[in-house]
């Protein structure tokens, strides 16, 4: 048996908490400018060390060619959505670009 | 580009070095007890190349966050870069903890490599950046 029967969901999300909070820690270090663009092209090379390793599990694990592509496919678009959110966030709150207040 | 790609071949040498020594060597009894999750060695070896490219894409992907963001801080930024980067593969684990029947012995060990792996790559490919800089600029100067 390959998967659990059911997920194990506060492990789930937890995981899914810890990615989320360093993947913003990562944004802040690489681009503290913020910025959708550079946001998602972070995303994206992340999503690439995740590929890296979805392809050396399936090397070694015996899942099929459809969840291998699958995971590499929503890795791609979860982490270049999700670094898009955050550097569009960034940048809407970062100094250069809050309205001043005798404006 | 040429220090790109030192550091590429060198992070990907040290990865591959890794992989075999800490999996195949160290965590080869470990993972023996949980068999039935892993391929036979046979069909392992068969696709033995996509552990190669996958490795490399790993060492890519990770010059290349280093490059982009990270190059001016040298040795000590390729470790925070690794350790941030460890942590995210920690949490990815939590996942398959959540979906797969792994003891959590195993997946223990495998972060606490993981960690080892990452840091010793953020300090091979700082090194890789600081030294060609170095000696970049030294030329420099005697010119």
């Amino acid at each position: 048996m390959l998967f659990r029967p059911k997920p194990d969901f506060p492990w789930l999300i937890s995981g899914h908490v810890v990615m989320a909070f360093f993947l913003t820690f990562l944004c802040a270090k690489f681009v503290p400018a913020g910025g959708a663009r550079t946001g998602a092209l972070l995303g994206l090379l992340v999503a690439l060390v995740y590929v890296g390793a979805h392809l050396i599990t399936f090397a070694v694990q015996p899942i099929t060619n459809k969840i291998l592509w699958g995971w590499n496919v929503g890795a791609l678009i979860q982490f270049a959505v999700a670094g898009a959110i955050i550097g569009t966030i960034y940048k809407s709150s970062s100094p250069a670009t809050r309205p001043t207040p005798n404006a | 580009m040429k220090r790109f790609i030192i550091a590429f071949l060198a992070a990907f040498i040290f990865i591959v070095l890794w992989g075999w020594f800490f999996n195949g060597v160290l965590l080869k009894d470990v993972s023996a007890e949980v068999q039935s999750l892993f391929r036979s060695r046979q069909e392992i070896m068969n696709l033995f190349h996509w552990i190669i490219i996958g490795q490399a894409g790993l060492a890519l992907a990770f010059v290349m966050i280093y490059a982009s963001g990270f190059a001016t801080g040298g040795i000590a930024a390729g470790v925070r870069l690794g350790i941030m980067l460890e942590i995210l593969a920690v949490g990815a684990r939590c996942a398959i903890y959540a979906t797969q029947p792994f003891p959590a012995k195993l997946l223990v060990l495998i972060s606490i490599g993981g960690f080892i792996e990452m840091i010793v790559t953020g300090v091979i490919v700082g090194a890789v950046y600081k030294s060609v800089a170095e000696r970049t600029a030294q030329r420099r100067d005697r010119f």
